[in-house]
């Protein structure tokens, strides 16, 4: 009896959380997808039913499939750099013989990711400017000057430039998320793993990997997901051009409901991202066969 | 029970305070005064204090009128303007570009009918130069009130062309000599930054404007009839990527902002470059007395009329939905006294729609000689960005880069305006 009644003394304090969530989080989604089957812009008074108009136009539209591999391969590079790289740097720093530098590459390596992304992205874009950039100008210090480029203002380099921006942005944080994964690995393992002979290389591939699977999961549904939902970046340094060549999902969203108008267009992408990320996300949960550490 | 009834009322009080504190709206009345909204595009150090000025006068004019101003930049506030628009705390007064930007909120019932207003008080109307009122109309009623009068004119450094003995050209065919010549003693003919798409469309404004007739462009221009057919559009894209094909553009021009292209012209850098006329100021700044202008030379083939300018001005537009449109036309009746006209053209350097306010006693010499010549205009050429649907813009903007950096044609980017505008057409009722 006791139970039951505390029970439901805390569903109550748990209803206003319940209610914001409900109001912020779920009824926009439900209202999104109500909202992509009209016709509307933000300032005028009419709606008009469309029905699945607009989702036929995204699947036709070339743009969306250009936003669509831009995702794909922030998503794809981000795996490769921010947890592939990541889980290295963090080995490294935990290596018995760094150990004592760690404190110091850490906070060199963590400080990108707390600057404003916005700030970022004007740096970022004055170190590509193929006149006055440091990237340019480092190049032909070396010697290299036959690979010097306009960066941002070819459509052909423009997204590999831009993804670039956010491995060096973000690494350092899933790197750290990796650190603290491997200092709760117990010392004895790897002084057991020693005394059998085995080399670091070893151990790191049969001991640091499997122990920190649940973070590298974490970490991947992280960037994944981050590289669907990636817009701010995008905005800053090209805007989406030059053409459309750096369009992602974010971009041309925005662009469709605050530049064009067509605020049922944007909803409508904004349902197709959804759906994106939520499977993203299901598929890693099944393959991780687990949340229970998450 | 008692107490399981004190559990739910402390919830449903957190929850309705939680809700209160979201939709927390400010009433128009403040003390017993008139409180008009006012929204403009200048928070730049520069300029806003010329607004803090001529608010801070009329509201000790106006002691029962009080102005709550905000200021967003050029870019944002075309989101800004648009996402206000759908909600409750639209301004009374705020900031439009004229031509289709303006009409666009016409269409949507959004903006205020001001021809009335206008006709009532012919003194106020007679004072605006007439090109500068006409953008803001739209099936003969007046919907905006312009600040401020802009043209597109190309600036050139004169110590690099008295080097190479040239004169301001006249004709397209002159034009590009200049730049040839330019080319060939090593220069850099035409300084350009195209970063932000819509400097090289201000070219192509001029351009499509030259080569189309008139009422084949206007029948274009409109969404409910643009059809983009004409070649003088495919042929406007040809000349303007010919400038590029043959050198005469700078290098890079899609990663330089306008801006920094700026600071490449100011500091001697480049013979030529494209600039408004309320950037003369800056020009002045730099070059010091260095620097002369000209328009966008006549094209011989062309079949549009060649004493167009290309350029419109900007105000603006008043709320349907204020609740207090005498004192909204009263302030903005102050903002565009001749007084007032006078103090912008001298503190901030722009040009003035207010006939006579830039004279050579208040304004830059060349900000008075373009203005005499966007008067002695037949016409003007609104900045094509800005002047048809968003849509059509947009594709225009996009493909802009790609022309420059060669991966598309004219005639694959006029298929998809084509296309874009026959989507529109369908859209707008």
């Amino acid at each position: 009896m006791k139970n039951y009644r505390s029970s439901r003394t805390a569903l109550l304090y748990i209803l206003p959380a319940l209610l914001i969530v409900v109001c912020m989080v779920f009824l926009p989604i439900v209202l999104n997808l109500y909202n992509s089957f009209f016709r509307w812009n933000s300032f005028g008074t009419e709606k008009v039913f469309v029905g699945f108009e607009y989702y036929i136009r995204l699947f036709k539209d070339p743009v969306f499939y250009t936003a669509l591999k831009n995702n794909g391969l922030y998503a794809i590079i981000s795996l490769i750099f921010q947890v592939g790289l990541g889980i290295i740097i963090a080995a490294i720093l935990e290596d018995k013989l760094i150990r004592k530098f760690q404190p110091f590459f850490r906070t060199v390596f963590f400080i990108p990711s707390v600057i404003s992304i916005a700030v970022v992205g004007l740096l970022w874009q004055l170190l590509y400017n193929p006149e006055v950039g440091l990237v340019n100008g480092t190049l032909e210090a070396i010697g290299l000057s036959e690979w010097t480029h306009s960066w941002l203002g070819d459509s052909k380099t423009a997204i590999y430039a831009v993804v670039a921006v956010s491995q060096w942005q973000y690494t350092g944080y899933i790197t750290m998320l990796f650190l603290i994964a491997m200092q709760k690995i117990p010392d004895e393992f790897y002084e057991a793993a020693m005394i059998d002979g085995a080399s670091r290389i070893k151990s790191f591939f049969h001991i640091t990997l499997p122990q920190i699977k649940e973070m590298i999961l974490v970490g991947s549904v992280i960037t994944v997901i981050g590289a669907f939902k990636v817009f701010d970046e995008v905005y800053v340094m090209t805007s989406g051009g030059p053409g459309r060549s750096t369009e992602v999902l974010g971009t041309m969203l925005y662009r469709s409901a605050f530049r064009n108008d067509e605020m049922g267009y944007a909803s409508t992408i904004g349902t197709v991202i959804f759906v994106i990320t939520l499977t993203l996300s299901l598929i890693q949960m099944k393959i991780g066969k687990t949340g229970k550490e998450v | 029970m008692r107490k399981m009834a004190k559990t739910l009322g402390m919830a449903m009080l957190i929850f309705v305070l939680l809700l209160t504190g979201c939709s927390n709206s400010s009433s128009g009345e403040a003390e017993g005064k008139t409180v008009l909204k006012f929204l403009h595009k200048w928070p730049q150090p520069e300029y806003a204090p010329y607004f803090e000025e001529v608010v801070k006068e009329f509201e000790a004019q106006n002691p029962d009128i009080k102005i709550d101003m905000e200021a967003i930049a050029d870019e944002p506030i075309k989101d800004k303007l648009r996402v206000i628009l759908g909600g409750n705390e639209v301004p009374d007064i705020m900031f439009s570009w004229s031509g289709e930007f303006a009409r666009k909120f016409v269409r949507a019932g959004a903006a205020l009918d001001l021809t009335p207003y206008l006709e009532e008080d012919t003194a106020w109307k007679d004072s605006f130069i007439p090109a500068s009122l006409q953008p803001f109309s739209s099936d003969d009623k007046n919907y905006g009130i312009p600040l401020r009068f802009n043209g597109k004119f190309f600036v050139y450094n004169k110590e690099i062309f008295d080097k190479y003995n040239l004169q301001a050209p006249q004709t397209w065919d002159e034009f590009m000599n200049v730049l040839e010549t330019l080319k060939q003693g090593g220069e850099t003919p035409i300084i350009l930054g195209n970063e932000s798409p819509w400097a090289a469309i201000h070219y192509l404004t001029g351009l499509n404007q030259k080569m189309v007739a008139q009422d084949v462009r206007m029948n274009d221009y409109n969404p409910r009839s643009g059809e983009f057919t004409d070649p003088g559009y495919v042929k406007a894209m040809e000349m303007f990527a010919e400038l590029n094909q043959k050198g005469y553009l700078m290098d890079n021009v899609n990663s330089s902002s306008h801006d920094m292209a700026k600071q490449y012209f100011f500091t001697g850098e480049g013979g030529i470059m494209y600039v408004e006329l309320e950037e003369f100021q800056n020009v002045e700044d730099s070059l010091s007395a260095n620097w002369g202008f000209f328009q966008m030379p006549a094209i011989s083939e062309g079949k549009g009329n060649q004493n167009y300018i290309t350029g419109a001005p900007d105000g603006f537009i008043v709320s349907s939905k204020t609740e207090h449109p005498e004192e909204a036309i009263k302030f903005l009746k102050f903002l565009t006294s001749k007084e007032n006209a006078i103090k912008l053209a001298e503190q901030i350097g722009w040009p003035s729609p207010i006939d006579g306010a830039t004279n050579p006693d208040t304004a830059l010499q060349q900000v008075v000689e373009g203005v005499d010549t966007m008067k002695q205009a037949e016409g003007m050429a609104e900045w094509l960005d800005t002047d048809v649907h968003a849509k059509v813009a947009d594709v225009y903007l996009a493909n802009i880069q790609l022309l420059l950096d060669g991966s598309k044609s004219p005639e694959e980017i006029i298929k998809e305006v084509q296309a874009v505008a026959k989507e529109v057409q369908s859209e707008v009722e």
